[in-house]
């Protein structure tokens, strides 16, 4: 790990299909934008540090993989989790209906309470707009999020969305700082030997 | 649903426990286009965890025999004339006898919530065959449970821990190591001390018992290499070898139970020393037991394999039922299915977990059954100086034809349960109801929460506070014949089997891939998305050269075992 790498968060992007989810992922990550880009495939995470306020954070942002185009995200999707971007289309009214039924399912799934949610109207490049600033505002208040207006297209907007999501983060130390109390067992190819040696001891041969 | 399902697919997978979802992963990342759809409204079939109000859905589902028919328009008139059907199941029947028993009102569960309450209530008006002893109240906190249908610890060096790592479903996932390994021996529960530095150390062992275990074990680990040692034994059970051995009846009884977890009959003197090898080959790698128990419970797998799929393109589509499958009468094959909206979806492979399957089609089939119990208790069965501990204990059978029961008791660093409570795993192969077959262990080490006895004397047993009891169809053995005119690109995947590794799934997975896929690799390792780490402060694209070189660079000594990439967030 990068010695000043403060900590690494897991940031999870969800919202209606089409909305835009892995445009912005990729506009942030690898600052390129496909107006063709299909419906998500291969699209893991993706893995990018930034800095807020002198704080090198590493980000994983975890993409749907698609799965949420018939509502069945999986739920271990969200464990874990630090920060939620909830993106809706501002020029498509029913993206940002549904935005109700994807606080159920972060309340339902999520780990923890204290975790930071950033609301983003995604698309406000074009021109058939459905959703006003305000409506989407209100709706962000209402349920105590973060908010912004970007579009993945200009790149309006992106680079904001994820810092002021990891500086909230970065002002919510139990969100972060506890995460090695409970840590688990990461599989690996590397032999671990903590528990008295491989084989328990009893192998000859190391 | 907004969208509507392409029709057409190379693979259909239907039901998402955790062979499905292998096969659905390895299909998808060797390019086949895979639709993974499951009749229920959450992942796994019977390979699932349930949060409590998840349970009580579940149970609802199962204890009231409504048929919750959807609407499905008819799709017998969809069927050609040149073509069958063959109609699938539209209630699961896997699970029987399922009964609920609550011991505790006690405030310090914070057992309080209405809904728990009214459905208890509608379960005592609507079925007298449930018997519930006390309302149960519970809080939202009761969601924090994850109770598996079925608990399986992972070997540490069996095939699924193989291949998880191989295929990077890994980073899915994360772990506990077991923490112990427990007998059950005259009425106590007590410590089967596993590595040598626990044989060493153990206090319950004497000098000269330590040596012979030692002697023994050490042996075990190489015993192919001394044939001479064993072949005049061949022939005879393990429990009677191990009278042979310079072992006292203390340790022949932790080898036999604890270590080969096998019973007086059940094994050779082969199997047995194969299962002990097995056992101290995977001590070591990840902690003190050969075990890993994955967080927030068995369902989590299944998932972790689903999104392999569909990061590789697959679609999924929960509470989806399919209606049939459609078959050509010329070739004799299936060509589609089709759904609840009645559409057709064609397909070149169709993979079918067994409880989809109809009565027409499985009626020649015998199924084995699993005993199930699961408990909530306030303490563990052996306390120790730390609240933590992952434990499993084999209790031997009783009667001769009964079977050897298994018990895995999790703490709430697993995420399975609240703190200050145990979530507790009994499983055996049935031979009588669940409840029949397990309930005399549940007692021998469980004493039911009463509220009197709050300031009695120091209760020895942990309190029972909650218990769960059901039958589960083990469909593992069954062999494809006997389901009935199957066509040959019809797969039918088993669910869960009682053994306590997850063997049987992969190897069922990775046959059934080998037979849609010839010579494809089964599950290789996706091009790691940490492997491009971009640098938000120098935007230049070469920052990549700080950052391609994850798996030399940046792994600190001592981070838990990470694939790759340690800092992953982690829960």
């Amino acid at each position: 790990m990068d010695e000043d790498v403060l900590t690494t968060l897991k940031i999870l992007i969800i919202g209606e299909s089409g909305v835009g989810k892995s445009s912005l992922l990729l506009r942030f990550t690898d600052d390129t934008f496909d107006p063709e880009l299909a419906a998500t495939i291969g699209v893991d995470f993706k893995v990018k540090t930034i800095s807020v306020d002198g704080n090198k954070a590493k980000l994983a942002i975890w993409d749907t993989a698609g799965q949420e185009r018939f509502r069945t995200l999986t739920p271990s999707y969200y464990r874990g989790a630090q920060g939620v971007i909830l993106v809706y289309d501002v020029t498509r009214r029913d993206t940002f209906v549904k935005l109700d039924n994807w606080l159920n399912e972060l309340e339902t799934y999520c780990t923890r309470n204290d975790i930071v949610n950033m609301l983003v109207g995604n698309k406000i490049d074009k021109e058939n707009r459905e959703v006003d600033r305000n409506e989407g505002l209100k709706f962000a208040r209402k349920h105590s999020m973060l908010f912004i207006e970007a579009s993945a297209k200009t790149c309006d907007g992106v680079q904001c969305a994820f810092e002021e999501l990891v500086e909230k983060i970065i002002q919510t130390p139990g969100l972060w700082e506890s995460e090695n109390q409970n840590k688990g067992v990461k599989l690996t190819h590397r032999e671990e030997g903590q528990g008295g040696g491989a084989c328990g001891g009893y192998c000859s041969v190391l | 649903m907004a969208d509507n399902l392409p029709s057409e697919f190379d693979v259909v997978v239907i039901g998402t426990g955790l062979p499905e979802s292998i096969i659905a992963a390895a299909c998808s990342r060797s390019g086949q286009r895979v639709l993974h759809v499951d009749s229920r409204s959450y992942y796994g079939g019977n390979w699932a965890s349930f949060s409590f109000s998840g349970l009580l859905s579940w149970l609802k589902e199962h204890q009231e025999n409504s048929d919750i028919v959807n609407e499905c328009p008819p799709w017998q008139e969809k069927i050609l004339e040149n073509e069958e059907a063959i109609a699938l199941s539209r209630k699961d029947k896997t699970i029987q006898h399922v009964e609920v028993f609550c011991y505790a009102r006690y405030e310090k569960y914070l057992f309080t919530i209405n809904y728990v309450h009214d459905f208890l209530f509608t379960c005592l008006q609507k079925k007298p065959a449930v018997r519930i002893y006390m309302a149960l109240v519970a809080t939202s906190l009761l969601d924090m449970l994850k109770i598996d249908l079925v608990t399986k610890l992972l070997y540490s060096r069996g095939l699924l821990i193989d291949l998880l790592i191989k295929s990077n479903v890994s980073r899915y996932a994360e772990f506990k190591n077991i923490t112990r390994i427990l007998a059950f021996r005259e009425g106590r529960v007590e410590q089967v001390p596993c590595s040598r530095a626990d044989v060493f150390n153990s206090k319950q062992l004497t000098m000269v018992e330590k040596r012979m275990l030692m002697k023994f074990l050490t042996f075990c680990m190489e015993y192919e290499e001394h044939p001479d040692e064993y072949k005049a034994y061949e022939e005879i059970t393990f429990y009677e070898y191990l009278k042979t051995q310079k072992l006292t009846p203390n340790l022949q009884y932790f080898v036999l139970h604890s270590i080969a977890m096998t019973s007086e009959t059940a094994s050779s003197t082969i199997d047995g020393l194969r299962a002990t090898k097995n056992f101290l080959h995977c001590l070591g790698r990840y902690g003190n037991t050969p075990f890993l128990f994955p967080l927030y419970g068995q369902g989590e797998l299944p998932q972790c394999f689903c999104r392999m799929c569909a990061v590789f393109g697959g679609i999924y589509c929960l509470r989806h039922l399919v209606q049939c499958l459609v078959v050509d009468k010329e070739s004799g094959k299936c060509k589609a299915v089709i759904d609840q909206f009645g559409q057709r979806i064609i397909s070149k492979h169709f993979l079918v977990e067994d409880s989809y399957f109809s009565e027409n089609t499985c009626s020649h089939v015998q199924y084995r059954q699993i005993s199930r119990a699961v408990l909530i208790t306030d303490r563990s069965v052996l306390k120790t100086d730390s609240d933590q501990q992952i434990s499993i204990l084999t209790v031997p059978a009783e009667e001769p034809g009964a079977f050897a029961v298994r018990v895995i008791e999790l703490c709430s660093s697993t995420m399975t349960c609240m703190k200050g409570t145990y979530l507790v795993h009994l499983t055996c192969t049935s031979s009588k109801t669940a409840r029949e077959d397990l309930e005399p262990v549940v007692q021998k080490l469980f004493t039911p929460y009463t509220e009197k006895e709050i300031e009695n004397e120091e209760v020895e047993k942990p309190r029972l506070l909650w218990a769960l009891y059901f039958n589960m169809r083990d469909s593992s053995d069954v062999s494809r014949n006997s389901y009935n005119d199957l066509p040959s690109n019809v797969y039918v995947c088993s669910g869960p089997d009682c053994a306590l590794g997850n063997d049987n799934a992969v190897k069922q997975a990775e046959a059934l891939f080998q037979q849609i896929c010839p010579n494809e690799d089964f599950c290789p390792p996706p091009p790691n998305p940490e492997d491009i780490i971009l640098d938000g402060d120098s935007l230049q694209p070469e920052a990549s050269e700080s950052s391609a070189i994850p798996e030399a660079n940046s792994e600190t000594p001592r981070e838990s075992a990470n694939l790759r990439n340690p800092e992953e967030p982690s829960e």
